[in-house]
């Protein structure tokens, strides 16, 4: 039983899964983690809370938010727990996101192509092209080796029974993965000898297979080609992610200004003249990528990059036009998918999802509004969204309003309780729910998943949202070898 | 390599050069402003350092801890030693795939420290050399770790030519406004706490010492901040480290900008080169000090039209 003060009073909420305890008893999994805490006092755990938080400053792991003139740095929260998972529910997550993803390519593949799935009557017409994501300028494009989705972050959360579902597919850019990255190197300064003794896969390999995948995607037949990442800028809040994946990669960071289109070719302006660009791993959205072709205002792109793509001259990372398949409205077809592509059961689940262009569903979803999670289908970062149990009338009053103008524009979602995990607090272990999202990376040899993630905790208590932007923190993610 | 990324190392390191400088004049003024019995004026300072008119920069010149302020943490003052690191930072922030971690880091805590409120307090309200040496040791560990873990490539030689730019220039400048100070009559200057003051604020002071015996004069001080190839922070051997580093770009790129940029270094080395301090006086100081700067400015100039222009 626990002893230490620190375990005492540690009660997760009934109805929720919790990742280190069942029943009155500590999981096995975390059975070594806990050994270990027991033998720290809580000024030492108050020490290492310090110890990593001075890290992430000196290390310059901030970011950045720009008010009143001035750059105030700002450490995405981190909690000192780890987060851990089993080697079976890895297993079982690895396989559920390698079958999800594939589904997901050839989905992309067949809607900007022959269209099967549309004729074949599984996925409405309407609703792909309502969706502003669906981007003409991708149809009858023939992307590298048929793949759409290189690089994806699959969020899962886990219902009150234990089980994984599938919250989200990100495959526009998914960011957060250096915080996977970084977020282990502080556990290693702050748990010495914890790692080897615990059995954790490293995640080392990420920017190794990433590069790899890169560069195999050169249209030139060039032994030694120029692969870059392209950056919106130091004002991205995002921009240490970049500097850290370009580094651990070895490739040039570039911004939309360095990099010119001359005769449907892509070059970077370097003190040698003009060098000619290979592929592009971007981490500007779409709609900035080309102001020639999408918004014309974008200051962040490059004038003919699209030109250029569809040529075939240089190789684009994700392919553009991916919203269309991680579009909230979309999602609820992503078994059916997996059913018609792969002719098998999918092996993560889908959290019921309610269209609200259906009458019938929407009238469901109009008398359970206190039980629901209302999405915008195009907002992503916890934004556009609406929590039925704890909105007050009148929020719920001007969603239904907004979802009668336009219904396409939201979705329904039953309010699922995510799993809670221990997090230090205030000098104790306290519950907080918890997400997961391990990073994809798809390549012309398969898809590789680097055992870990990143486990997003929504800081305050009883809170569901875990989203950066609306005050959530991350931890280290633990995957167990045996 | 990106004109950006070679425009952004150029001037991480001439802000630091810059940041080095400033810092080291603060510390001996200040030191020069405890010996004084009387009126000590900031005002050749203020002078080489910031862009304040003579009317500005006389109504503070006698306040030195208004001064420590203004030039070290006044965020409107665009040559403070707050807002230049954090111009060097932002520019470190993005090449940081073309850094190492440990530059960044250096720099990102050079950025926290000028922040620091307990060492602000120090510089202040209580002893300020304390707090200059721990800013000034920063700046020395920026230097280290950069000749300790950086790769010797084209960025290593931008980030040299840079530094190396803004020492001669700054060293030119020093002797010049210096020497304004007594109207360049030499003969005026009798008083030895001024020169060493100005040999200690370049950190000349013990090499002086070693090579000129027989006291203070200003044809050694010219000779040696000018012209001495062993002092490393002569205008002589500033320059001829930024050609040494130019040089190395030669091989990455051998066109029309290479040469005229050649030329032009070529041009000035040789100014200095063949002088002697007698040439130089029998010039004038100051004609000649002006020469050679703006022939360092137009060296800059070249160096962003030809290779640094990316927008």
């Amino acid at each position: 039983m626990l002893t230490n003060e620190l375990l005492n009073g540690y009660c997760p909420d009934a109805n929720t899964w919790d990742e280190m305890y069942a029943t009155g008893s500590v999981r096995q999994q975390y059975s070594g983690v806990v050994d270990f805490l027991q033998h720290l006092s809580v000024e030492e755990l108050g020490k290492k809370e310090e110890q990593a938080k001075r890290l992430f400053m000196t290390q310059g792991i901030t970011f950045t938010v720009y008010n009143s003139g001035e750059g105030i740095e700002k450490i995405f929260p981190f909690d000192i727990i780890p987060r851990i998972i089993t080697a079976s529910e890895w297993g079982y997550i690895e396989k559920g996101i390698q079958q999800r993803l594939k589904a997901l390519n050839l989905f992309l593949k067949d809607i900007y192509h022959e269209q099967f799935i549309i004729k074949d009557g599984l996925v409405p017409l309407s609703i792909i092209y309502s969706c502003p994501h669906f981007l003409r300028e991708m149809v009858r494009f023939p992307v590298p080796y048929d793949i759409y989705v290189h690089i994806a972050g699959i969020d899962l959360i886990r219902d009150n029974d234990g089980t994984f579902y599938v919250l989200e597919d990100n495959l526009r850019t998914p960011s957060g993965v250096s915080y996977m990255l970084e977020n282990r190197e502080i556990t290693k300064r702050i748990f010495p000898d914890l790692l080897p003794l615990m059995n954790v896969r490293s995640v080392m390999e990420y920017p190794n297979i990433l590069h790899k995948n890169l560069v195999s995607l050169a249209p030139r037949q060039n032994s030694n080609p120029t692969v870059v990442l392209l950056s919106p800028g130091i004002y991205n809040s995002a921009y240490f992610e970049h500097t850290t994946l370009a580094r651990m990669m070895g490739i040039e960071l570039v911004e939309g200004r360095d990099l010119v289109v001359d005769n449907h070719r892509v070059y970077m302006k370097t003190t040698a003249g003009l060098q000619q660009v290979d592929v592009i791993y971007r981490r500007v959205d779409d709609e900035f990528l080309d102001p020639l072709v999408f918004n014309a205002t974008s200051a962040l792109g490059v004038s003919g990059i699209m030109s250029a793509y569809r040529k075939g001259n240089v190789a684009i990372v994700n392919a553009v036009g991916n919203g269309v398949a991680d579009d909230k409205a979309i999602y609820s077809y992503v078994p059916a998918m997996i059913r018609y592509y792969l002719n098998e059961e999918p092996l993560l689940k889908n959290v019921p999802t309610y269209q609200l262009g259906n009458v019938e569903e929407q009238e469901y979803v109009f008398k359970n509004m206190n039980k629901m999670v209302i999405k915008k289908t195009n907002e992503s970062g916890g934004y556009g969204m609406l929590m039925g149990h704890s909105a007050s009338d009148k929020e719920i009053n001007d969603f239904q309003t907004a979802i009668l103008k336009d219904p396409r524009q939201f979705i329904a979602q039953p309010t699922i309780s995510l799993s809670s995990a221990p997090c230090y607090m205030n000098g104790k272990l306290q519950p907080r729910r918890v997400d997961l999202r391990p990073y994809a990376l798809c390549g012309p040899n398969g898809i590789r998943i680097v055992p870990g993630g990143l486990t997003r905790v929504a800081l305050r208590e009883g809170s569901l949202v875990v989203n950066s932007s609306q005050g959530g923190g991350s931890k280290d993610t633990w995957v167990l070898a045996v | 390599m990106l004109s950006r990324v070679a425009d952004s190392l150029f001037w991480m390191n001439r802000y630091m050069e810059r940041t080095d400088g400033i810092l080291r004049m603060l510390k001996t003024n200040y030191a020069l402003s405890q010996d004084e019995l009387q009126y000590f004026s900031w005002q050749p300072v203020l002078k080489i350092f910031t862009y304040l008119s003579e009317e500005e920069a006389a109504a503070i010149a006698c306040q030195g801890r208004t001064v420590l302020q203004y030039m070290v943490s006044d965020k409107e003052n665009p040559n403070s030693v707050l807002n230049i690191v954090t111009q060097a930072r932002e520019n470190a922030r993005s090449v940081q795939d073309h850094t190492t971690k440990e530059l960044w880091q250096c720099l990102n805590d050079f950025y926290h420290t000028v922040r620091d409120e307990q060492l602000l307090e120090w510089l202040y309200k209580e002893d300020p050399i304390t707090a200059l040496d721990i800013l000034i040791k920063q700046g020395l560990l920026f230097y280290g770790t950069s000749d300790i873990t950086m790769a010797r490539g084209e960025g290593y030689s931008f980030m040299n030519i840079g530094r190396f730019l803004e020492r001669a220039i700054q060293s030119a400048d020093i002797l010049d406004v210096k020497f304004s100070d007594s109207k360049f009559d030499f003969s005026n200057v009798t008083d030895t706490t001024y020169w060493r003051y100005l040999l200690l604020s370049i950190s000349g002071y013990e090499l002086y010492l070693r090579n000129y015996s027989g006291g203070f004069e200003a044809r050694r001080v010219v000779e040696q901040i000018v012209l001495n190839n062993h002092f490393p922070r002569s205008v002589m051997y500033s320059i001829d480290q930024m050609s040494r580093y130019f040089e190395r770009l030669k091989s990455e790129q051998t066109t029309s900008a290479y040469n005229s940029i050649d030329f032009m270094i070529g041009r000035v080395k040789s100014r200095v080169r063949y002088s002697t301090p007698e040439s130089i006086m029998q010039q004038g100081l100051h004609e000649f000090l002006t020469g050679v700067k703006n022939d360092l400015y137009a060296i800059g100039t070249a160096l962003s039209q030809h290779y640094f222009a990316y927008t």
